[in-house]
Order: C-alpha cells, then sequence, then structure tokens
C-alpha cells in the first residue's frame, strides 16, 4: 500500500511536468503540423533562466522566499516564451509554406543550437539550483509526501486550467483551435494567423520554462542536455494522449509519469526509459490517434 | 451608383501557370454580381486574388478607390471584403456558435456587435440557433452553408464575395440559400457570386461576367445574359 501511494504520488509529480511539456508538443502540431523537436529544450531553457534569476533574487544569501519563487516562475515564464516565440518567427515561419521535411530538420537544428548556446553560456557541468526545497511532508498510508511534491503539482494544475480557460473561453484561443482545422479559413475570417501561431509558440515555451524550474528546484541540479530526453517523454506522452489534442496532452503526461514510476520499481531505475519508450511503441502500433485523439468526420 | 470594387487588368499566376489573363470588372455599391464561366475558368482564382490568398502578379484592385492588392488576407477582411470560400470551410471541430464568433474576428473589441451579429444570424436561421452548441461538423450541408454565410456576415463586410454557395445541396435549399442571398443584398451588402448554377444566379444578379480561361469573354446585365443564345448554350445547359 505505502508502495503504492508512493509511487502515485511521485509519479504525479514526474507526470504533471511531462503534461505541461507536452501541452507545447501538440499545441504546435496542431496547429502548423510541426513536430518541434526544440522543444525540450525551452524546458531546460526555462530551468537556467529560472537558475539565473533566482540567484540573483537569492544572492545575498537571504533565500528568495515564497514570494521570490512566484516572481522567479512568472518572470521565466515569460522570458522563455517570449525565446520560443523569437525562434518561431526566426526560424520556423519562413518556412511554413516549404516540405514538412525542412521544418523538422530545422526544429532539429534550433534543438541543437540551443543545447550548445546553453552549454557555452551556462557551462557544460551540472549546476546546483540555488534554492532547497523542504523535504517535510505528510505520511500517508505509510508514504512520504512532501509540501513541495503538493505544491509542484498545485502549481501546474493551475497552468493547466489556466490554458484550458484561454482556449475554450478567448477568442484567440478559439482561433487557435481554428486554425488547427484550417488555415486558410482563417485567413478569411480576418483573423492573423501568424500572429496567433507566434501566441502558440509563447504559451507552448512558457509552459515548458514553468516545468523546467519547478524540475530544476524539484531535482537541485540542472545540465544543458536535461531538456533532450526529456523532450522524447513529453513527444511520448504527447502520442499516448493522442498529438493535437490538449486534454490528451495532460492525461498522457500524467500517465506516462505514473507507469515510468511504477516500470522503475518493478524493474529498477535503469529500466526507466525503457518503460517510457516501451510505451511509445505500442501505442505507435496498437493506437496510434492515442487515448483521446480521433478524427472529425467532416461532411463534404 | 457609386463603384465599390474595381479590378484592373489583373493576372494571376499558379507557379508559372497564368490563371487570370488580364481581368478587368468592377461590382457597384448594392449590386449583386454575377461571376459566371465553366471549371477551370479562373472564377475561384478571382476571388482567391481580390481576398488575398493569392497575390496579382499585375494589376491593382481597388476598394473604395484604394488599392488593397498586397495586404494579408486578415488586412482585406477588415477593410470590408469576405470571401465565404468554396466548399464552405466551416470549422468542424468547432460549434456553431463559436464558428460565428470567429467570422466576428476582425470585431473583437466590440463585444455588443459579435452578440448582435450572432442574434441576427440566429434569427436569419432558426435552426442555427437550434444547434449552437452542436459541432459544426454534425450540420447537414445546408446547414453548414447557411452558417458559412452568416459567419461570413459576422465581420459586417461591405462585399460579400460567394463562391458556389449552391454546391452539392438539395434544390430546395438551394432556393433558400438564394433567397437568403437576396434578402442580404437587400439589407445593403454587396455581393459578388460565383454560381455552376448559372440560370439561378442570373435571376438573382443584376449584372454578370461570363469567364473564359481566364478572360473575361462578356458582360451584361443579367436580363440581357439570360437571353443571349450563347450564353444559355455554354453555360445554361439549354
Amino acid at each position: 500500500m505505502d508502495i503504492l501511494v508512493q509511487t502515485l504520488a511521485d509519479g504525479l509529480v514526474i507526470g504533471a511536468f511531462y503534461s505541461l511539456i507536452a501541452l507545447g508538443y501538440t499545441m504546435v502540431f496542431g496547429i502548423i503540423k510541426l513536430l518541434n523537436f526544440a522543444h525540450g529544450d525551452l524546458y531546460m531553457l526555462g530551468a537556467f533562466v529560472g537558475y539565473t534569476l533566482l540567484s540573483v533574487v537569492s544572492g545575498n544569501g537571504s533565500g528568495a522566499g515564497l514570494m521570490g519563487i512566484i516572481v522567479v516562475l512568472f518572470l521565466t515564464m515569460v522570458i522563455v516564451g517570449a525565446i520560443g516565440m523569437g525562434i518561431e518567427r526566426v526560424a520556423y515561419r519562413p518556412l511554413l509554406l516549404a516540405p514538412r521535411l525542412s521544418i523538422l530538420i530545422t526544429a532539429i537544428g534550433v534543438s541543437l543550437f540551443l543545447e550548445n548556446g546553453s552549454m557555452l553560456f551556462w557551462g557544460a557541468q551540472y549546476q546546483v539550483y540555488p534554492l532547497q526545497l523542504s523535504h517535510d511532508g505528510w505520511e500517508v498510508f505509510g508514504a512520504h509526501i512532501t509540501y513541495t511534491q503538493i505544491g509542484l503539482v498545485i502549481i501546474s494544475a493551475l497552468l493547466m486550467l489556466g490554458l484550458h480557460l484561454f482556449i475554450s473561453r478567448t477568442l484567440y484561443g478559439k482561433a487557435m483551435r481554428a486554425i488547427a482545422h484550417d488555415q486558410t479559413a482563417c485567413h478569411l475570417m480576418g483573423i492573423n494567423v501568424h500572429k496567433v501561431i507566434a501566441l502558440t509558440f509563447f504559451i507552448g515555451a512558457s509552459l515548458a520554462a514553468g516545468a523546467g524550474t519547478m524540475a530544476g528546484a524539484y531535482y537541485g541540479t540542472v545540465n544543458f542536455m536535461m531538456g533532450f530526453i526529456i523532450g522524447l517523454k513529453a513527444f511520448t506522452a504527447a502520442v499516448l494522449g493522442g498529438i493535437g489534442s490538449i486534454p490528451g496532452a495532460m492525461l498522457g503526461g500524467l500517465l506516462l509519469g505514473m507507469m515510468e514510476t511504477a516500470g522503475t520499481f518493478l524493474f529498477g531505475g535503469s529500466w526507466k526509459d525503457v518503460v517510457a519508450f516501451s510505451l511509445l511503441i505500442l501505442i505507435l502500433v496498437l493506437k496510434p490517434t492515442g487515448i483521446m485523439g480521433e478524427k472529425v468526420t467532416e461532411r463534404m | 451608383m457609386s463603384t465599390l470594387l474595381t479590378i484592373d487588368n489583373v493576372h494571376s499566376f499558379y507557379g508559372k501557370i497564368e490563371a487570370l489573363k488580364g481581368i478587368s470588372l468592377e461590382v457597384r455599391q448594392g449590386e449583386i454580381v454575377a461571376l459566371l464561366g465553366s471549371n477551370g475558368a479562373g472564377k475561384s482564382t478571382t476571388l482567391k486574388t481580390i481576398s488575398g490568398l493569392v497575390r496579382p502578379g499585375k494589376g491593382d484592385i481597388l476598394l473604395n478607390g484604394k488599392s488593397i492588392v498586397g495586404l494579408p488576407p486578415h488586412q482585406i477582411v477588415e477593410a470590408g471584403i469576405i470571401h465565404v470560400p468554396e466548399g464552405r470551410r466551416i470549422f468542424a471541430g468547432l460549434t456553431v456558435r463559436e464558428n460565428l464568433e470567429l467570422g466576428g474576428f476582425t470585431q473583437k473589441k466590440k463585444k455588443d456587435v459579435i452578440a448582435a451579429g450572432i442574434e441576427q444570424a440566429f434569427s436569419m436561421f432558426p435552426r442555427l440557433k437550434e444547434r449552437s452548441t452542436q459541432l459544426g461538423g454534425t450540420l447537414s450541408g445546408g446547414e453548414q452553408q447557411m452558417l458559412a454565410i452568416c459567419r461570413g456576415l459576422m465581420a459586417r463586410p461591405k462585399l460579400l464575395m460567394l463562391d458556389e454557395p449552391s454546391m452539392g445541396l438539395a434544390p430546395i435549399i438551394v432556393q433558400e440559400i438564394m433567397h437568403i442571398i437576396r434578402e442580404i443584398n437587400k439589407q445593403g451588402t454587396t455581393i459578388l457570386l460565383i454560381e455552376q448554377n448559372a440560370k439561378a444566379a442570373l435571376r438573382l444578379a443584376h449584372r454578370g461576367y461570363v469567364l473564359e480561361t481566364g478572360r473575361i469573354v462578356m458582360e451584361n446585365t443579367a436580363e440581357v445574359l439570360r437571353g443571349d443564345q450563347s450564353i444559355v448554350k455554354a453555360y445554361l445547359g439549354a
């Protein structure tokens, strides 16, 4: 029982990170049919920007404080969101009408650029996060659940709730969904499609950055390659949920996090990635549309 | 009647293929103008060129005397031209109401204009009101066409361009659509219409242009075109 609860709790935290990153993957794919392989690196960038900002805030040894942490999280999301928008403008927009393969290769190039750029800027070694999160918590059925874990899951849930409200209630959110259906029709409705695409990149990047900062604080160390594997995992989560589906990305991330944690418990830590990517292969073979991904039938 | 839209010697290309070989036409305030011609004559390309989806290689397009050539499509909508495309292209995964709201995207700062537009659409087509929370893709073909027209009207256009509004619809629905187009025109919206069903189009329109392989080969009042034997033979299937 204690092991089950512990696995669920740990998996939920990792799953929340996967969900936040998978959302950006799925939104960008939905809107311009690009698998943005640089997306995981925006998570890494979020971790590092958060690291630098936290170092500034807590530089005099007084510690960041709760308010400081929230401000840093917010600032990081805005900064990395803007970087995501810049990447779209410089690297992807000129290729929107080019064959899909060109833009996919460009995404890989952007990924390498971000990884190596970050290595030059922040160094190749592991950096210790200037923040110690509390390990206090509750004992639930013999499992140890920390306040930090609960806080991280709540912040992630709030971010996803905010995204959901934005997508379903606001005109720009609806325009995002409409562009995923029919870009030409959106042009004809007077929608500035480029602006909406840029906004999508902003939101996707800032969610990944939020996850990055939280993960940095949670694990305690950051490294310029940390976005690579997790980008692939988030991609797996997006495919698991059904790529293009926003609720699917949220669900896929949580499921992947829990299955991975369960797999770690069953087979040992070195099998973690094997579990996740075996899952990817299984979905692609058994249900390529994912859990929530379904085709809308259109009447001609 | 003052001129609303002037197309002056427009050439449009798809790659190296010249789809429009120097088209000139005008639409006056308050008119219904029909664009006739067989498949591949360049009717849809003409509309796409006006709405900015295709950029003309040569020539000018003026709305109220101001050139709109080279503007991105969304700015052409803001200027007052709406293009309801062939095949309707409503957003299948969005609800009827959301489709209408997006039609009013250029009015996004004016919530009351959007609300009024939706009310107007619902009173014009009560069936859309009944289905306002249904996904667009679940509507019948006729309902989708009604939605597409209403979605276009949400932007309060000066000029409404309709590409084959009767395509694939049952005759009784076609009649209803034609009736609605006349009503919209009576309420002050100028209309440029492409129709495969030339008979119906010429009954509705004030004037018509006939296109053939990228050129205008004839223009006249609808009355004269209806009586012209060569037109009747070539396009009205008589």
